[in-house]
């Protein structure tokens, strides 16, 4: 019974989603609803090369203003509906993506870092200044949608529960595949992967491509959401950072922890917001991330992952004492100068010859 | 005959230090070459020229004929060459499985968005662990393993890509003697398989045992080449080791 529900919990929240606009009919929980969902998205992309990669990047709200700006120029010149114009034209921002990731990855650790920032702050001040295409700091409208105002949410939040699913089904596709395994190999140790024949330059700069498409096709969508965007909220570096958090609380390099991190973050955020009314809230976030970062350093899920294993299964704990055994003698045979012997099975096969 | 492996007057100088100067050496198909030399004579360097790691100043270096000088590590890889680090160096959060299938030979982008492991290839590990006694191991991370272990994984994961040549770094560095002779019997089964080998090794008694053929290197260079009882006895080679 216990396994059933641990399996099929996926479909049960993904069945809660589904009724939420209709349990909390308020238009606020939309709102609500609509930023959980797609600050799940992004996270979920951006831990594709900050999470299994080991990358991280704080520039990933560059393809969020990128997605966001081209899908409102398209509605307004072209005419483009952004609904379908988002997915196609954050193909355009993985290429911009994969192409400044080519020059960026030659760098790692807090140079990488760096790197991002100052990529995220020339688009900014693209923005601003290009005032031909985005009309500079005021920003940029588009038309409202369609639909009748007192629903007018409620469509968002389907489409983005849509992009999420999508998201996840590609993050966890990558992590089961030989392209995910790679990553991970670069992750532990890059040049040995590099060694071993992973072409770690690709490899990163696909990671880096495709955790910039689902951030970006999440700025499209926003910017459709609010329908006036402007350099400072589309390319802010706070949003980026939102999903470093939530990746980290929910679980780094996990598959569902950008989306549990998310899920508790934006609503914690409007809480203490409405709590206290005030700029506070960034700073009582900020001491609440210092505490998950000194006791759950690791995510929500792994660690609830370990109590879990180490509660039911004595006998994973078996086999790591027996390494453990293993290491202290050969230790100690190692001090007496006496030839310690390495495995059973090594010694007969070793015999046969 | 060509030989396999083929460095020419590759030099390359870390500031003013010429780690490996003008150093020419050959490796012919099916043997087991030794490299040796005093700590600091460039040993480790030429390794890491001709895996790709380090560009040479000048000189090139060639497999099988073609020439692999400025080529990335992993096409140097794809094209049959592999190594072991001196400090044995495995992917530490992948379990020991995971670190087998990680160098399984990839061209191209197609195979990467296969699924992350084929039956053959598990089947092809697995046999590979039980060759080194690794089996019972293999759904544990690989820091977890003794160092003696890490070392038989990091070996055995090189094998994966089907090597024609194998670069081994130090292979009896550290293990007890028992290991010694299983890793010696491991590598003289791969070459009558048909595995070229090229060790870096210190111990003396496994240089001597193991390598039908030697290079010595002293500051850079190759100071003398020749079969193991011929090496044993050269006056320049002693020099080098002992001091004038």
């Amino acid at each position: 019974m216990r396994r059933n529900v641990l399996r099929w919990w996926p479909l049960l929240a993904f069945m809660v989603l589904l009724a939420y606009p209709w349990i909390l009919r308020e238009p606020y929980y939309h709102f609500l609803g609509f930023n959980m969902l797609l600050y799940a998205t992004m996270a979920t992309s951006w831990n594709i090369m900050g999470g299994y990669t080991g990358y991280k990047s704080l520039g990933h709200s560059a393809f969020f203003g990128l997605g966001a700006y081209l899908v409102a120029i398209a509605a307004n010149q072209l005419g483009w509906n952004p609904l379908l114009s988002a997915p196609l034209l954050a193909i355009v921002v993985m290429l911009v993506a994969m192409a400044l990731g080519w020059i960026m990855l030659r760098t790692s650790g807090s140079a990488f870092v760096i790197a991002t920032i100052a990529m995220l702050l020339i688009f900014r001040l693209l923005a601003l200044n290009l005032r031909d295409i985005t009309k500079g700091a005021p920003g940029l409208s588009q038309p409202l949608p369609p639909w009748p105002p007192e629903f007018s949410r409620m469509p968002f939040f389907y489409y983005m529960l849509v992009w999420l699913i999508v998201a996840l089904v590609i993050s966890a596709y990558v992590r089961r595949s030989r392209f995910g395994l790679g990553l991970l190999a670069i992750r532990d140790d890059e040049g040995k992967a590099e060694m071993v024949g992973v072409n770690t330059t690709l490899y990163k700069v696909l990671a880096f491509g495709l955790s910039a498409y689902f951030v970006a096709v999440g700025g499209g969508i926003w910017s459709y959401f609010q329908t006036h965007i402007s350099p400072v909220f589309a390319f802010d570096i706070l949003v980026g950072v939102d999903m470093i958090l939530m990746t980290m609380l929910g679980g780094l390099g996990t598959l569902w922890g950008p989306v549990l991190g998310a899920f508790i973050l934006i609503p914690a955020s409007d809480l203490i917001l409405f709590t206290f009314k005030s700029q506070i809230h960034l700073a009582i976030l900020g001491a609440l991330m210092l505490l998950v970062i000194l006791f759950l350093p690791r995510g929500i899920l792994p660690t609830l992952q370990d109590w879990l294993e180490r509660r039911r299964a004595p006998r994973a704990a078996f086999v790591g004492a027996r390494a453990m055994a293993d290491v202290l003698a050969e230790q100690a045979h190692a001090a007496d100068g006496v030839q310690p012997v390495p495995d059973e099975r090594v010694v007969a096969e070793e015999a046969k010859r | 005959m060509t030989a396999l492996l083929q460095a020419e007057k590759v030099t390359r100088r870390f500031g003013g230090i010429v780690a490996v100067n003008e150093c020419s050496i050959a490796v012919q198909e099916r043997s087991i070459t030794g490299l040796i030399g005093p700590n600091g004579s460039g040993k480790t360097t030429l390794f890491n020229l001709i895996t790709g790691v380090y560009r040479p100043h000048s000189g090139h270096v060639y497999l099988r004929g073609q020439r692999i000088t400025g080529l990335q590590p992993s096409r140097i890889c794809h094209l049959g060459l592999s190594r072991t680090f001196q400090i044995t160096r495995l992917f530490w959060d992948l379990t020991v499985l995971e670190n087998m299938i990680v160098p399984v030979r990839q061209v191209g982008i197609r195979p990467l968005f296969g699924p992350g492991m084929y039956q053959h290839e598990q089947e092809r590990a697995l046999a590979l662990l039980d060759r080194v006694g690794l089996t019972h191991l293999k759904d544990q991370p690989a820091g977890k393993l003794s160092f003696g272990q890490q070392k038989l994984l990091e070996f055995a994961a090189i094998l994966m890509s089907g090597p024609d040549l194998v670069l081994l770094d130090e292979p009896a560095g550290g293990v007890n003697p028992t290991m010694i002779r299983f890793i010696m019997n491991l590598i003289r089964s791969l070459n009558r398989d048909g595995v070229t080998f090229l060790v870096v090794e210190h111990n003396m008694g496994v240089v001597m045992d193991l390598c039908d053929h030697i290079l010595v290197m002293d500051q850079g260079q190759k100071i003398a080449e020749g079969p193991p009882h011929i090496i044993q006895s050269d006056s320049v080679v002693l020099d080098a080791y002992l001091g004038t």
